[in-house]
């Protein structure tokens, strides 16, 4: 996955709606916690104010005779003080509380819009990269940057705040001070350079990285356990990890002077020059020619004040810059949601139900690929007709299956149900009338049940599941399980769980089709991982169990065509013959070619060599 | 995967928690000297004093007005803490942008190399444990991470502790009373012993909440895994999802409900709004004193500063602390793994070339929880595993003589792969013993001897680099080995798809971090698998189900080239189709775990067992 990550700029109306988008989310997931976020800020920031700088002042100048009386303060600690511990308390308590729930309806909510978005996209955007990229980013990251923008926007707000709180009393004491809050804006552009170096570091270090995940990688997974005991692989991996030192090592010289160079530039802009640099005008107000202007008071209230001042207005810059690191986030996420799928279910589109199959001149190409994985199929498969398909690797059967059940739409021609085509159909009731296993298979981390049914439970699905499992010749198994058909599979996550062997679940993935009780099955090797024992009860039971209905099938196994009413030989993404078994053998082409080479070794008695 | 066992985490003292910490701290120092104690210096000393220096600059200045000190002298105090600060920030940039991060990587490079030594010498059988597995999965994912959090924890604390007895003096050499440092020290032990409980509260709110994150990252992952995908859109596993989601959703908020109500008590009222109200009834108080003129004016407003930097040197102090269990649960595991000491160990002898190899009634059993040469560092963990407490292998006995060609066949789960395992000796048998050349195994070589086989597996798997590293197994030389790389190659079938590469056997096999590499199909890949025994003078073959990724004529010329090219080698070969087994010298047929029929081919025909049942059902149907 040669992903290169260039940092794009979004344009500036991007950055806003993206923000904007995410700050939806929270308010459209609960009302109440999105205004509870804000109206606590709105009253934190200048009560803290009040009663840190602006208390001092008074404190100071009420001491020196120049303000409030000494009841005066005494009332003013005691009504702004009550009234914080009082919202103090409160605000602890929604966080701690109530907000919990509000949090996760907010990110179920969020979670499940994703989730559906996820179903609709059509299977060919797994295969491109840079689409899967930004989708499992989307998946992995999209609530914690909900948040994110929420609490930038927070300390956005409690900056702007408390800031313009000190600044007015700042620049009430001297508006000349007005000067040393232009420094730290100054001092905004070298931290961007800095983040704009440290960027750059970061990805100059990526390839490293994955390296270097890779060789770990190599080390702790159990597939590659015996291979690195077997071979001479490991001194090859350690190597690796000793160049991934030195790359890495080679950057920090390269990017970390410069770096260094830019922070301290900018903690010298202002810590020393603004901060130092007003303490020390003020004193010589205070103190020097200009004596008198400022009172001792005024004078320790710039002191305390000027460090926040000067902290907060870097914080301001730094919040805007969060903002738009966030949106290169969420526009990943909106991307995801705004993805419109070519494959789409149409409500109103007329409900499939079986009939005969054709499948018209078919071309196909994935999308990296050079070649076209089918060019030019045509099958047809009457209603009950059991059809075998047949070929060498990479002949494109499985991509023809897919095909056929719409996870793709062909490049050219098309699939007719009863002369229409199949994208006339609701997809939801096309997909239905399909039941099928495939080579890859996958069981999920729940119940037997679950796994045969893949749908919720309704009334009688106990029977169908019981008969399923027998079908499909794992219901001996399931009934040595503690719990049944309602035992959990896969450890995942239930200490509980029974791991099965691949054989077994691939005959709980064979009970799916006939718990479905679909009017076409497609079967995609199902035998792959079982024995020839298992195979053999396994095409018994198929047969039995789908009279009546279309079969597809494909196996390596050419003992299996037998069976079948009509065989289709593919090479290349094309059918080269097709017939029946016996009408495929008298031929004598490439299928009765590979065939007898299949069977020659079980010719009893005379053993050529 | 990796913090999945988080909710199983064993209690841990105090004793033991200060352990492991010390030892991964003093672990650092021997590693990386400079990295612990010039970040000691730096991140703890240095920065502890820089606050101290920000909090005597305040209170010296203060009073400095109020005592109506000339201009002169207080300018001067502003140029000292200038130079200060110039010097403070050279130095600390410096050592944090230029000098840590080279020594971070020094030292994640010798704590990775520690930890892949010692992966390497691992049981396989290590692997089948998923107690043990997790927790190696996991000191290989975090450990260098952790270890700099260790000492970058230590340095933390001890930067909050310096500032915070700093600011303490300072108030105390100031005019002061004690009422103010007595309440801020209650601050102080208020503040760990809200710690020291809300740790009880945390550990037991992750216990109830882990499992159910896991559950909730597995949806997530079959969502946006492509191995579920088809299965998601082909049926209505999706309201299965959705409904496991729901589920885990209310049982999240229950959970959070139930433990919000400790947190607000704990934290809520008795660590923020107590804190805040104390650092208010400071300033009150010191109002108080200021009217009754027992403090100075500079000394009252330096406090309102001074009170806010021991509050936050409380938190961080606190903060820090509280990341002790959880480092600490996480070294426990880390020190865990690399105090195992693998049960199969490597012999004294030298191995000579290969006469017979023979199983002397050899039971296996996966069960390590009842089979004590299997045990754990941790007694008390419970094993499990796919096969229960079933025995793999009963009682098997059988002798290979050097140039034999055997093959190993039965139904799924007889116990074939893990006979092959025990030849290999990535296991040692649970009872009896495996004899080479009359002498039991465990006497050899560990590593010579397993330079003496070569072996495809069913699940084999590529490396991220050249097809010819990929053949030879990493010590790979060009000029010495590039001829026999192709022939090898050649003889298993890769040569049509090696004609297509331009880079010819330097191609790049998977694209994960190098441009240009390419991917191959299944069958491809197997091949280049196969060539691997191929390529070097292994004595021994052991091919398990190397066909099953190849189609029925790939399989055929497969066939056929180890045929040929194993003229004087001993092969042992297992495989489900039996069309295969029509090769071998001697077949053995194994059923459940036991050996029941072992012969050739034309003999175990006649005899009109097993074997030839299956036999014919697989014949049947080419009829």
């Amino acid at each position: 996955m040669g992903k290169k990550e260039k940092k794009k700029k979004l344009p500036l109306g991007r950055t806003l709606s993206n923000n904007i988008f995410a700050l939806r989310q929270v308010w459209e997931g609960s009302r109440s916690y999105f205004f509870m976020y804000y109206f606590v800020t709105v009253l934190n920031a200048p009560l803290n104010f009040l009663l840190t700088t602006y208390l001092v002042r008074a404190i100071v100048d009420s001491v020196s005779g120049t303000g409030w009386s000494t009841a005066e303060v005494f009332r003013y600690i005691f009504i702004v003080g009550g009234a914080a511990i009082v919202i103090w308390t409160l605000s602890n308590y929604y966080w701690n509380v109530p907000s919990v729930k509000a949090n996760r309806q907010i990110q179920h909510r969020l979670k499940k819009k994703l989730y559906k978005k996820a179903t609709e996209v059509e299977l060919a955007c797994y295969e491109d990269p840079s689409f899967y990229d930004k989708y499992v980013k989307a998946m992995d990251e999209v609530t914690s940057r909900v948040y994110d923008v929420m609490s930038t926007l927070d300390n956005l707000i409690w900056t702007l705040t408390s800031l313009s709180l000190n600044s007015l009393l700042l620049f009430t004491i001297d508006p000349l001070l007005i000067i040393f809050a232009i420094l730290p804006l100054v001092m905004g552009f070298v931290r961007h350079w800095g983040q704009v170096i440290y960027h750059g570091w970061q990805m100059a270090g990526k390839p490293s990285d994955r390296k270097y995940n890779y060789v770990r990688r190599t080390f702790y997974l159990s597939d590659y356990a015996k291979e690195m005991r077997l071979g001479r692989f490991s001194e090859q991996q350690l190597s690796m990890l000793a160049d991934v030192r030195n790359e890495k090592t080679k950057l920090c010289g390269k990017h970390g002077t410069k770096f260094a160079l830019s922070s301290v530039l900018y903690e010298y802009g202002m810590q020393t020059v603004t901060v130092l640099g007003a303490m020390a005008y003020s004193l010589w107000r205070t103190l020097g020619e200009g004596q008198g202007s400022m009172t001792p008071g005024d004078c320790i209230v710039v002191l305390t004040s000027i460090g926040n001042v000067s902290y907060m207005l870097s914080r301001v810059v730094q919040n805007f810059a969060e903002f738009s690191e966030h949106s290169l986030y969420i526009e990943n996420v909106r991307y995801f949601l705004d993805y419109q799928p070519t494959i789409t279910e149409d409500e109103s589109a007329p409900e499939a139900s079986a009939g005969d199959v054709e499948i018209k001149n078919l071309h196909f190409k994935y999308n990296n690929a050079e070649k076209e994985s089918l060019a030019g199929v045509n099958i047809t498969v009457r209603k009950g007709e059991k059809i075998a398909l047949v070929g060498r690797n990479g002949s494109g059967k499985t991509t023809l299956v897919k095909l056929l059940l719409r996870l793709y739409d062909p490049d050219e021609g098309e699939v007719l149900l009863d002369g229409k085509s199949a994208k006339e159909y609701r997809l939801s009731s096309w997909r239905g009338l399909f039941g099928c296993v495939f080579q890859d298979f996958k069981l999920f981390a729940m119940t037997v049940k679950d796994n045969v049914l893949l749908r919720r439970e309704e009334q009688g699905d106990d029977e169908r599941v019981d008969a399923a499992l027998k079908a499909s010749g794992a219901y001996e198994k399931v009934a040595t399980l503690k719990n049944g058909v309602d035992s959990i599979l896969t450890r995942e996550f239930d200490d509980e769980g029974v791991n099965l062997s691949i054989g077994e679940q691939q005959k709980i993935s064979l009970a799916r089709v006939f718990a479905a009780d679909a009017p076409f099955v497609v079967l995609d090797e199902p035998s792959s991982a079982l024995d020839p024992i298992a195979e053999h009860k396994m095409f018994e039971n198929m047969l039995k169990a789908t009279e009546g209905k279309s079969v597809i099938f494909i196996s390596h196994r050419l003992s299996s065509a037998v069976l079948a009413d009509r065989v289709y030989m593919m090479e290349d993404g094309a059918v080269i013959e097709e017939g029946t078994h016996a009408s495929l053998m008298e031929k004598g082409g490439k299928y009765a070619e590979m065939f007898r080479l299949q069977a020659e070794n079980y010719k009893e008695g005379e053993k050529d060599e | 995967m990796s913090k999945k066992n988080e909710n199983r985490a064993p209690k841990q003292s105090f004793a033991m928690i200060n352990r492991n910490y010390w030892r991964m701290f003093f672990k650092v120092v021997r590693l990386s000297p400079t990295f612990a104690i010039g970040g000691f210096l730096v991140e703890g000393v240095l920065w502890g004093i820089n606050r101290v220096v920000n909090m005597y600059f305040t209170l010296h200045l203060f009073n400095a007005i109020d005592e109506g000190k000339p201009l002169s002298e207080l300018l001067r105090i502003i140029l000292y803490v200038a130079i200060w600060q110039i010097c403070f920030q050279l130095v600390d940039k410096i050592y944090f942008q230029i000098m840590r991060p080279i020594l971070h990587y020094r030292l994640n490079y010798n704590i990775h190399k520690e930890l892949f030594e010692k992966a390497k010498t691992l049981d396989i059988s290590c692997y089948d444990d998923p107690e043990f597995y997790n927790d190696f999965v996991w000191s290989m994912e975090e450990s260098s991470e952790r270890a700099i959090r260790v000492i970058e924890n230590i340095n933390k604390m001890a930067r909050a502790a310096v500032a915070f007895f700093a600011a303490i003096a300072a108030l105390a050499t100031a005019d002061t009373d004690a009422v103010v440092i007595v309440v801020l020290c209650a601050m102080g032990v208020i503040g760990c012993v809200v710690n020291h409980v809300g740790n009880k509260v945390s550990y037991m709110a992750r216990k109830e909440r882990t499992p159910l994150y896991r559950k909730q990252s597995y949806i997530n992952r079959a969502y946006h895994l492509p191995d579920y995908a088809k299965e998601i859109r082909l049926s209505r596993a999706d309201e299965l999802l959705v409904r496991e989601a729901d589920e885990n959703n209310d049982e999240l908020v229950r959970v959070g409900q139930k433990y919000g109500v400790k947190y607000f008590l704990l934290y809520g009222l008795f660590n923020n709004v107590l804190m805040e109200v104390a650092s208010l009834g400071i300033t009150f108080y010191m109002f108080i004193c200021l009217l009754r003129g027992s403090i100075q004016l500079g000394t009252f407003a330096a406090s309102v500063g001074i009170v806010w930097q021991v509050r936050h040197s409380i938190s961080e102090f606190v903060e820090r602390l509280a990341k002790f269990p959880e480092h600490s649960l996480f070294l426990e595991k880390y020190y865990g793994f690399l105090s195992y000491e693998p049960k199969v160990v490597s012999g004294e002898r030298e191995v000579d070339s290969l006469r017979s190899l023979e199983l002397k009634n050899v039971s296996f059993s996966y069960d390590f929880s009842s089979n004590p040469k299997y045990r754990w560092h941790k007694a008390d963990h419970v094993v499990r595993t796919v096969e229960g407490g079933k025995d793999a292998l009963t009682g098997v006995s059988l002798k290979i003589e050097k140039g034999e060609k055997i093959a190993i066949v039965g139904y799924n789960g007889a116990g074939k792969t893990t006979l092959i395992k025990l030849l290999m000796r990535l296991y040692d048998p649970t009872d009896g013993e495996v004899v080479y050349n009359g002498r039991p195994l465990p006497e050899y070589r560990l590593d010579e001897y397993r330079d003496k086989i070569g072996c495809v597996f069913q699940d084999f798997k590529l490396f991220d680099a050249s097809i010819a590293e990929n053949v030879m197994g990493g010590d790979y030389d060009a000029e010495r080995d590039g001829e026999r790389v192709k022939e090898a190659l050649c003889a298993a079938g890769f040569s049509d798809k090696l004609a297509t590469l331009s880079a010819g056997i330097d191609t790049h096999l998977g694209c994960e971090f190098s441009e240009g590499g390419i991917n191959l199909s299944g069958g491809e890949g197997q091949k280049v698998a196969i060539a691997r025994v191929f390529a070097r003078p292994y004595e021994l073959w052991i091919m398990d189900e190397p066909s099953s990724a190849l189609d029925p004529v790939a399989e055929y010329e497969l066939n056929q080239s180890i045929l040929e090219h194993a003229k004087d080698k001993t092969v042992i070969f297992i495989s489900h189709r039996l069309s295969t087994t029509r090769m071998a010298d001697r077949i053995y047929m194994f059923d459940s775990g036991r050996l029941i029929e072992a012969g050739s081919h034309e003999e175990l025909m006649q005899t009109d067992g097993k074997y030839a049942e299956m036999f014919r059902l697989q014949a049947e149907k080419y009829k």
